[in-house]
């Protein structure tokens, strides 16, 4: 280890000259700082009191969220190529469905990565500050909220409206108010509704000699409504198309790249809940939301109101992207609520919401990405209001 | 009284704790008085250089109450005095005399002691130097003598890492004698009179534990008399009160019964480099007699303990307040790939680490372990105040320039505990910027 720490040192020591004020690539300097703080943890020593400082900082923070994205991107990856492989008759085997779904999956991320890094580094040039961590997690949300056919020019234009408008305008990471990934999601949902409106399914099929990707139409799970189910036969109808609850739960389907299974953004969501990044309170919030609303509307199910009212609410659950919502965005901790009963409140609409705009809006297939920013705008005036009401119970000093 | 519930529980067992042994310590050639150290008091010196002062002789006073003066912690001749930026006075060194002489005041034995009115009681102490132990809860400044506190704490445990237990400094019957007689002094001061103690530590004498009025158990800084007396306080008008450090309650009934300004300390030394031990010096003690310079080189010396201190070096002397040196790695060492180890021995607050699962006390440094970021709104800092503080909307309200806000956020509950500044992943100084505006606030009022 001794002579790796050596040699990367030189690599970092050499250019530095160039990248220090008065240097040929000031500008870049932020990049530079960003590259070597992976490899070099900086270290600067305290100021003021406390004199010692926890272990924790924001870069390892974003990295557990990373880390807890593995098991939906590895999934994701996979489930894009075996659907492709499918689609196109092919052998789904393990390994070239992986290797299939690499194909279709890497570019995307390297383009949202490359473009948002370009935004990320012209406005920290700017602005003069360190490049944020937070984009590391927002780079790799974005892809994995995609359908795998998406175009890469619609990849870069997302992901800049989402850096650009999303976050850097309102001062960068921790100072925006919407979640940047979903911001971007939202731009390519309502800019090309052609390639995002989720009513027809994703499937980028590989075709055996050309290797050209095409698509192929059909329903997706939350648009099987359109195919004017009567009463209470969503379900039938689902498991009719293929779409059996343990198909939903595992996400082997097609759809977008990360958000299919919800059985993979649970092991995340508890990965984040266990170690502390993630709250535990919004996530059950939005569950218990969901429950709930779904509940309530299978109660007020009558034979002339649209077919998903009377769906089991676990069907709401398993479905759609809403278990990457909730265990992904809802969660994070800049466009949430920071105080604990505003994260319920908070938690509770998104599920609430997510169930009403998929069930009642027959314009929107899926709604949790709405949801969440819908509420997303609505976290300061939930922690305004619970901080009033902490003050009431303070003995006050003057 | 209500529990303080902090919801982080810090494992901050850090390593370096001093062993269990009390040494005495040679005498010094010089000590000094810091006027810097004293928080929110604009000095004026009363000698000048060259002057001959005696134990206990004013070497200066608070330019805005006169009255309160502070004794001189060694007799001897002012060998330089030290200034700082925009002329604080840092250091008032004295050259110590082989044979030390004292001021002479008045002794009171206890019974004499119990027929003084709290107004010539005051009297007495503000004469005689000693006044300055009694401190204000809420600014943590030298005590207005004016005010009538709504309690006075007594705080013989402190577990900011790492100080002196009280059985260090409590262990003879002389000891226990002048710690009674000191709580009788203040009893005059103030009808409420309240000691705490906590469970953890072993208990003291059983005449000493018959007066203990609270206990409390949990980490730092559950024991602090700011934070207990926020937890039990009932309404607005109990927010003033004063707080008295354990050996400053023993400092002031040995000033009464023998009349003359004690200078005794007991003082943990502690950190991986040195022999961590207790050592009974005196207050105003060079450093350099608590640990070798020699053996600390690339560590941070810090005095008091290793979230309230202050950063110093071995030249300097020892405060009045202080009464812990700790010693801490400052290697400026860039960790290769430091943000993604597994980082069983990284001390932390959080689930982040592997230490989690690593019982015994961890090695700290002087190290920010990260660079600024923006508040992402973790709420770490909310789990950790002992106080119920939110101090990420707290300290946005201050950046704002909304003091108000922030004062009904509860600012001045602060305790300056240094919790929330050590948990923030985005290394953001929120103590600093409290204390801070607490002390802008206090000079703006008056």
């Amino acid at each position: 280890m001794g002579w790796i720490e050596k040699k990367l040192r030189k690599v970092f020591d050499a250019p530095r000259k160039h990248f220090e004020s008065g240097g040929r690539l000031e500008k870049l300097s932020p990049l530079f700082e960003a590259i070597e703080d992976v490899f070099f943890f900086p270290a600067g020593a305290t100021k003021s009191s406390p004199m010692v400082r926890d272990s924790l900082d924001l870069k390892r923070f974003m990295s557990f969220v990373l880390v807890a994205l593995i098991p939906p991107l590895l999934f994701g990856i996979f489930n894009t190529g075996y659907q492709s492989r499918l689609a196109a008759d092919m052998s789904t085997a393990l390994l070239p469905a992986f290797a299939t779904g690499l194909t279709i999956v890497l570019p995307i991320i390297v383009v949202s990565y490359t473009v948002g890094l370009f935004w990320e580094l012209l406005f920290a040039a700017i602005r003069k500050h360190p490049i944020s961590e937070g984009f590391l997690v927002t780079g790799l949300l974005f892809p994995l909220t995609l359908p795998p056919t998406i175009p890469l020019w619609q990849v870069a234009a997302g992901i800049t409206f989402g850096v650009v408008i999303g976050k850097e305008v309102f001062g960068g990471t921790g100072r925006n108010l919407f979640n940047p990934a979903l911001t971007a999601r939202a731009f390519v949902f309502f800019a090309y509704p052609a390639q995002m409106s989720g009513n027809s399914v994703w499937v980028a099929v590989q075709q055996k000699a050309a290797g050209s990707v095409d698509a192929v139409t059909g329903a997706t799970p939350l648009a099987v409504t359109e195919l004017q189910a009567p009463f209470n036969s969503i379900a039938e109808m689902l498991t009719d198309q293929g779409y059996t609850f343990s198909t939903l739960f595992f996400g082997n389907y097609p759809g977008s790249i990360g958000g299919t299974s919800a059985f993979c953004c649970t092991i995340g969501a508890l990965l984040l809940i266990l170690l502390g990044i993630a709250s535990y309170r919004t996530v059950l919030g939005t569950i218990i939301g969901l429950l709930a609303t779904g509940f309530l509307l299978n109660w007020l199910a009558t034979p002339q109101s649209p077919p998903w009212f009377s769906v089991s609410p676990f069907y709401h659950l398993a479905a759609g992207g809403f278990a990457f919502g909730a265990a992904y965005m809802a969660t994070d901790p800049v466009t949430a609520p920071g105080t604990d009963s505003a994260k319920w409140i908070y938690g509770f609409f998104i599920g609430a919401l997510t169930v009403l705009i998929r069930v009642v809006n027959p314009a929107f297939p899926e709604g949790v990405m709405l949801a969440i920013l819908f509420m997303n705008m609505f976290s300061p005036l939930l922690e305004y209001t619970e901080i009033r009401l902490r003050f009431k119970k303070r003995i006050p000093h003057v | 009284m209500r529990r303080a519930n902090a919801q982080i529980a810090c494992g901050l067992a850090f390593a370096g704790n001093p062993q269990h042994r009390v040494q005495p310590a040679a005498k010094p050639k010089t000590v000094a008085a810091m006027p810097e150290r004293i928080p929110l008091l604009k000095a004026r010196l009363l000698v000048e250089n060259g002057d001959h002062v005696k134990i206990g002789t004013p070497l200066y006073e608070d330019k805005e109450n006169t009255d309160i003066v502070f004794a001189s912690p060694g007799a001897g001749k002012i060998k330089k005095i030290v200034y700082g930026p925009r002329r604080v006075i840092r250091e008032i060194v004295i050259q110590l005399d082989d044979e030390e002489t004292a001021e002479t005041f008045t002794p009171y034995p206890p019974k004499e002691l119990l027929r003084l009115s709290p107004g010539a009681l005051k009297e007495i102490l503000l004469k005689g130097g000693v006044w300055p132990v009694i401190r204000d809860i809420v600014y943590r400044k030298v005590a207005d003598p004016a005010q009538t506190p709504a309690a006075v704490w007594m705080a013989t445990d402190n577990q900011d890492p790492f100080h002196p237990p009280a059985e260090t400094w409590l262990s003879s019957p002389e000891d226990r004698r002048f710690f009674q007689t000191g709580r009788q002094a203040l009893e005059i001061l103030c009808s409420r009179v309240f000691f705490c103690r906590c469970t953890d530590f072993p208990p003291l004498d059983p005449e000493i534990e018959k007066i203990v009025t609270h206990r409390i158990s949990g980490g730092y800084p559950r024991e602090d008399p700011a934070v207990i007396h926020y937890h039990s306080k009932t309404g607005p008008d109990q927010n003033l009160a004063w707080f008295v450090s354990g050996q400053d309650v023993r400092l002031l009934g040995e000033f009464l019964e023998s009349g003359r300004f004690p200078v005794r300390r007991t003082v943990a030394v502690s950190g991986i480099p040195v022999e961590g031990r207790y050592v009974q010096t005196r207050i105003g003690t060079p450093l350099d007699t608590l640990a070798e310079p020699g053996k600390a080189n690339g560590h941070r010396w810090v005095v008091g303990g290793l979230f309230r201190g202050y950063s110093s070096v071995p030249e300097s002397h020892l405060s009045l307040y202080e009464t812990a040196l700790g010693l801490i790695e400052e290697s400026g060492r860039r960790e290769l790939l430091g943000f993604m180890r597994p980082g069983y021995n990284k001390p932390t607050c959080s689930r982040t680490f592997l230490s989690v699962f690593n019982p015994s006390p961890l090695p700290v440094d002087a190290d920010m372990h990260g660079s600024k970021r923006a508040c992402v709104n973790c709420g770490n800092c909310t789990r950790a105040c002992p106080v119920q503080i939110l101090p990420q909307f707290t300290y946005k309200c201050i950046l704002a320039g909304e003091i108000e806000e922030a004062l009904s956020h509860g600012m001045l509950d602060c305790v300056e505990c240094g919790l929330c500044s050590y948990v923030c992943p985005s290394k953001i100084e929120l103590c600093r910027t409290f204390q801070e505006t607490k002390q802008a606030y206090f000079r703006q009022r008056i």
